[in-house]
């Protein structure tokens, strides 16, 4: 009896996860073709079609109409508690749904440039402490209510006492001054901000909230179903799970957006949503971190990879032992191969860079003066000379990061040290920053620009509580280049910051975040089917030129 | 998820699902066939997990070189490939297979003790204490058993002990339920009772009597609870309040071989096919001890 | 969190009936006041019910308070300053005492308040409104499913046990019982969605919209959940109906009359059998509340056991004592229903005197 059912269970297994997994490439492939004939009908059927051609697109005319049910990660942009910026206390997650609803002031362009969106330009008066950001006219919110320069300067204001981690990281003492101008509104600060407009890029400063539906909702009834002036509105919204929107019919550009509807649903896993996508369940995925699903993902829809602005880093405490000693940490540098791991945990899509930026960063730089490189005997030689070296190496719980710890583990056992992993949850992680006896940590360091985010200040200055490094030399640096409007002067700041922090050897740079995001072919728009450059690990989609041509 | 239900529910009415065949008219060495076959199966699968590693080297199942990341089955030297950081599988899954016996001997033993002391106790007592007891375990048995895991692992951290003592609140009522049926059956027997009468103590009659009649259906049912703890662990991990990886265990091998299902299929299949057999190698050996020596009736 | 539970014997009818016995004396007058035993039986489950409920979110609000981190560290994740952690905690109560919290929400309860959830400050009914449709459409969707699976089956199989169709549903329950359910969902994806794309992988239309859709999106989900189940049902019903068959003196009696096995078993043994069967299925509805959360999450469903583990996570005081609180009145409920079907069921058992 037991062998006969034992057998018979298994087979019985075995062969509904074989038809599974096995014959899914066949079936997809047949679901592909589907698509192109689809798209070949609808194509001879609308011949005629008044929407104007999009900037980005990769020279494919998108047609209007259509829809597109965009998958979602629920562990990280899958779970939105409410969509109100001011309440938003996920904001920097929650990017793509902020973008569609309340459009932009300045949107970050594909040449990796500031768009003005519902803002049409900025100035730098007042010796560059005041910038004036003069607004578009004519703009009305999805309700009809008008997009004036009072409604930006009320949000900006509320901005300033939100809790939510995304307003923009001014390095302020005294509240800025926000005032209403002739056709625009100014915003004071104590000392100069040349990053301003930059960081504007998924902070709550660049998402405008309607004054009059949030009078008229109340807070609570507003996050759930919010009033922008971006290119959707919503339909309904189950936070977490469901957010159905569609055009909005006051949107400024005419022709825009392409798409009548755009869906957002939140997903288990990236295999679930590969899954899904097989299906015709979603049309996109964004942010897809695993290289061996890209390549899945890659076989039967366009897969974008998303030009990166954040390097992973390894940090380390110069306050606890053994890392106050710079031979020690000079160890960790020799020890290190970041080409071997971004060879083998992701295929070497991206350039080993040496600084705190990626290659869509401002201020990029892939070779560092006096960077030290891998060189294993001399790693083992330190060890030795330091007779041992033990630490505990921590990261966040996450897979990618996971197997990077696995790996450095590996790598520096090799040198003859002893790792022991830790990894934590995001509240978990903050808590053991903020003890300040944790020791070295795998991390991400890089934004847009490096003053904003989690950019280098954010990981390298005295005052921020995720730096393990107490430097005043750094700090004017860093603080130098934020005060310097002149771009080639911040560069040269930015260098020597750089050269500073591999001289004192405050830890390695590894090669940038790999963000894919995903379309089913025929369908796309910038960040979907052309590359974007992420503001800190994402890009911010421009949803007003999402398309699908084969709706 | 399977496992959350039937973990509670099999305890609630174990005979009937433990029965699977009648009674066969079988005789000698045949009829124990199937005590047998899983028995040394399940035997030689702890061998391999907890002696086998000791006398002959397999690669370790952490901290595998960056270099062999990623091996597809069957590579020299790794015969079920590597995973994406260069562990070997096999190896993973027989040190895996160690944690998750040992989660599964912490609970079950954990229940059958704890639980089967307070089942008989409660059974011994009668009365007031008897009722109050089993309404409290009630409680717990009805609330949703997955989220009272989540809430343990969640407060004492996500490891290999915490996770025991979180699978333990569940297994230690459903075994006092079975033990406290088993006793309420065996105190009211004649020669029971006419100890009672004559005058012996409460714990020797339990000593004497009861255990020795119940331990057998409590044996039984923690073998076939078994393949349910595993399963548990599994949809634990899979929520990743199981255990932490790099360590691995059958569980968290089947929750993070999931999530790259399509790409590398061997990293889902070689844990959940270890899995099923040693389920049902549980279950037929659960069914054939309760056929040899039987249950309280 | 189950009020006026069954006892553990599920094969002792009187029991399952009875119960009970003796704790309900304070409620005597109730008696007199209604002839009804049956209504007696549901004023009375109902007043026992009401404390209970509030003990399990006691129960759970000291296990949520007993958990490292808060709510504002949880909302606002790892870059946030300790100082925007604090503003936000401030903002949400949180640092008022415990029990000062519990009280408040509590209180509000018996007004007919929820509560608001601290993440986005809806309203806990709204949300609950929202999604409990959704869950209980996928219980009670997966039940029949199980149901008219289970019971076919099991009378096949015993019927002539040891028999092919015995032997290969025995195999197969077993493979279901052994097959985590998230890697079974995901099967079941790749299968119907996927390959023969017969249903949706994903998402869920509202039963006002479309019944047939709605139907259509549900079947996966409550496939998943029913096939497991039915792995469970069909070995405990099977079980059941072979020992009546086997050792009862009524079935003897039929067979003396004349009566063919398939006419004692779907007449007779199965009407036996059903006892047990209901109370196991009416104990563990609260068990089977766990089944969604993965099956919510595979298949995007928007329903309560996803707020629920989601809330828990962020430490969502009100959200997460809500949905308890509502399950725990549906498991109260359920059970309540329980008891009344055995009165159809069992001619015998009535609620007269003796049974309340």
């Amino acid at each position: 009896m037991f062998i006969g059912a034992g057998m018979a269970s298994l087979v019985v297994a075995m062969v509904l996860m074989l038809i599974g997994t096995g014959s899914m490439a066949s079936a997809a492939r047949s679901h592909d073709l589907a698509n192109v004939a689809a798209a070949h009908t609808t194509s001879s059927a609308h011949t005629t079609s008044s929407a104007p051609p999009c900037p980005y697109c990769g020279g494919v005319t998108p047609k209007e109409g259509g829809s597109m049910t965009v998958l979602e990660w629920t562990g990280y942009e899958g779970s939105w508690p409410g969509l109100d910026p001011e309440t938003d206390t996920d904001g920097g997650a929650d990017i793509s749904y902020l973008d569609a609803i309340f459009g932009e002031l300045f949107e970050l362009g594909p040449t990796g440039a500031n768009v003005d969106d519902l803002a049409t330009g900025y100035k730098f008066t007042n010796g560059t402490k005041t910038i004036d950001v003069f607004i578009r006219k004519g703009v009305k919110f999805s309700d009809g209510e008008s997009f004036t320069p009072t409604a930006v300067a009320a949000d900006w204001k509320a901005d300033l006492t939100t809790s939510c981690s995304c307003k923009p990281t001014f390095d302020q003492k005294t509240t800025p001054v926000i005032k209403v101008i002739p056709g625009g509104v100014s915003i004071t600060l104590q000392y100069v901000d040349a990053s301003f407009i930059s960081a504007m890029q998924g902070s709550i400063f660049n998402w405008i909230v309607a004054p009059g539906a949030l009078a008229k909702e109340g807070a609570a009834k507003y996050a759930i179903t919010p009033v922008g002036a971006g290119p959707f509105e919503v339909v309904s919204d189950t936070p977490s799970s469901v957010l159905v929107l569609k055009k909005n019919p006051h949107y400024w550009q005419t022709g825009l957006p392409y798409l009548n509807n755009l869906t957002f649903k939140s997903v288990a896993n990236t295999e679930a949503a590969y899954e899904a996508m097989l299906a015709g369940a979603g049309q996109a995925y964004e942010d897809i971190s695993s290289p061996s699903l890209a390549k899945s993902f890659g076989s039967h829809f366009t897969l974008t990879s998303e030009p990166s602005t954040s390097p992973y880093d390894i940090q380390v405490n110069t306050s606890i032992k053994p890392f106050t000693n710079i031979t020690a940490r000079k160890a960790i540098y020799y020890a290190t191969t970041a080409k071997l791991l971004d060879t083998k945990l992701f295929g070497g899509k991206t350039p080993v860079g040496e600084s705190f930026e990626a290659p869509a960063g401002k201020f990029y730089e892939q070779k560092v003066p006096g960077y030290i490189g891998y060189t294993l005997s001399k790693a083992k030689a330190i060890v030795k000379k330091l007779g041992g070296l033990s630490f505990t190496l921590f990261t966040i719980e996450n897979v990618q990061a996971q197997e990077m710890d696995e790996a450095l583990q590996t790598m520096y056992e090799d040198a003859g040290m002893h790792v022991t992993l830790k990894e934590y949850t995001l509240t978990a992680l903050v808590a053991e920053f903020e003890t300040g006896k944790w020791q070295i940590a795998l991390q991400t360091a890089g934004a847009y620009t490096p003053a904003t985010g989690v950019g280098v200040a954010f990981r390298f200055t005295s005052h921020s509580p995720f730096s393990g490094v107490h430097s005043t030399q750094l700090d004017t640096l860093l603080e130098e280049a934020a005060g310097t409007t002149d771009t080639s002067v911040r560069q040269k700041y930015y260098d020597d910051a750089a050269a500073l922090i591999a001289k004192e050897a405050w830890g390695p740079f590894l090669f940038p975040i790999n963000g894919y995001d995903t379309v089913i072919h025929n369908a796309g728009g910038p960040g979907l089917s052309t590359p974007l450059a992420a503001v800190d690990v994402v890009p911010a989609i421009l949803w007003e030129y999402a398309y699908n041509n084969n709706s | 998820m399977a496992a959350l239900l039937s973990e509670t529910e099999t305890q609630i009415l174990p005979e009937a699902v433990l029965e699977e065949i009648p009674v066969r008219r079988g005789r000698g060495w045949v009829r124990s066939l199937d005590i047998y076959i899983p028995g040394v199966f399940l035997l030689a699968l702890l061998f391999v997990c907890f002696i086998w590693p000791y006398l002959y080297t397999i690669p370790p199942p952490v901290g595998g070189s960056i270099l062999d990341a990623g091996l597809p089955v069957g590579s020299p030297g790794h015969i079920f490939g590597t995973t994406a950081v260069g562990n070997d599988v096999m190896s993973r899954l027989i040190y895996g297979g160690r944690t998750s016996f040992e989660i599964v001997f912490a609970v079950q033993g954990l229940g059958l003790a704890v639980g089967g002391l307070i089942g008989v106790m409660a059974a011994m007592m009668r009365g007031v204490a008897e009722t109050v007891a089993m309404r409290l375990l009630d409680v717990i048995i009805a609330f949703p058993a997955f989220v009272l895991v989540v809430v343990i692992v969640l407060g004492l951290g996500a490891s290999e002990i915490n996770l025991i003592w979180a699978l333990a609140v569940i297994s230690v009522p459903t075994f006092a339920r079975v033990a406290r049926a088993g006793a309420v059956t065996v105190r009211e027997r004649t020669y029971v009772v006419a100890a009672e009468l004559s005058g012996s103590k409460r714990w020797q009659i339990a000593l004497r009597h009861v255990v020795p009649n119940i331990i057998t259906s409590l044996l039984t049912f923690a073998v076939l609870g078994a393949g349910v703890v595993v399963i548990l662990e599994a949809t634990v991990s899979y929520f990743g309040y199981g255990i932490p990886p790099p360590g691995p265990s059958w569980g968290n091998m089947i929750a993070t071989g999931q999530t790259t299902m399509s790409a590398r299929p061997s990293l889902l299949l070689i844990p959940c096919i270890t899995l099923l057999i040693t389920v049902i190698a549980l279950n037929t050996l659960s069914e054939g001890m309760r056929r040899r020596w039987g249950a309280v009736r | 969190m189950i009020a006026p539970s069954r006892g553990a014997g599920g094969n002792d009818p009187s029991r399952a009936a009875g119960g009970d016995k003796g704790d309900g004396s304070g409620l005597r007058w109730w008696a007199a006041f209604s002839s009804s035993p049956t209504l007696r039986l549901v004023v009375r489950r109902i007043l026992v019910a009401i404390p209970v409920m509030v003990g399990v979110t006691f129960l759970t609000a000291v296990l949520l308070n007993l958990l490292p981190g808060d709510a504002a560290s949880a909302l606002l994740g790892a870059d946030a300053t300790p100082q925007e952690v604090h503003q936000l905690y401030l903002k949400l109560h949180l640092n008022e005492p415990f029990f000062v919290r519990y009280w408040q929400w509590i209180v509000g309860v018996f007004h007919g308040h929820l509560g608001a959830s601290l993440q986005n400050g809806q309203p806990v009914a709204q949300i609950i409104g929202q999604r409990l449709p959704i869950t209980f459409e996928l219980i009670v969707f997966a039940s029949i499913v199980m149901l008219l699976i289970s019971i076919p089956l099991a009378m096949l199989c015993a019927r002539r046990p040891g028999g092919v169709v015995d032997r290969i549903t025995m195999v197969l329950s077993m493979g279901f019982l052994s097959v985590p359910q998230f890697v079974l969902g995901l099967i079941f994806v790749l299968v119907f969605a996927v390959i023969f794309r017969v249903f949706p992988a994903l998402g869920y239309t509202p039963i006002t919209q479309s019944v047939g859709e709605n139907l259509r999106d549900f079947t996966l989900p409550a496939f998943s959940i029913a096939l497991p189940l039915a792995g469970f049902y069909v070995r405990l019903l099977r079980a059941d109906l072979i020992e009546q068959m086997e050792s009862q003196d009524y079935v003897v009696t039929a067979r003396a009359k004349g009566f063919g096995s398939w006419y004692i078993l779907t007449r007779h043994a199965f009407r036996n059998s059903l006892i047990g069967f209901v109370t196991i299925f009416g104990l563990n509805v609260a068990t089977l509340f766990a089944y969604t959360v993965i099956v919510e999450e595979i298949f995007g469903l928007p329903g309560l056991g996803y707020a629920l583990i989601n809330g828990v996570g962020d430490r969502d005081a009100p959200l997460v004592q809500g949905i308890v609180l509502v399950l725990a009145g549906i498991v109260v409920i359920v059970n309540l229903l329980t008891d009344l079907t055995y009165g159809v069921i069992d001619p015998r058992v009535r609620y007269g005197r003796s049974a309340v």
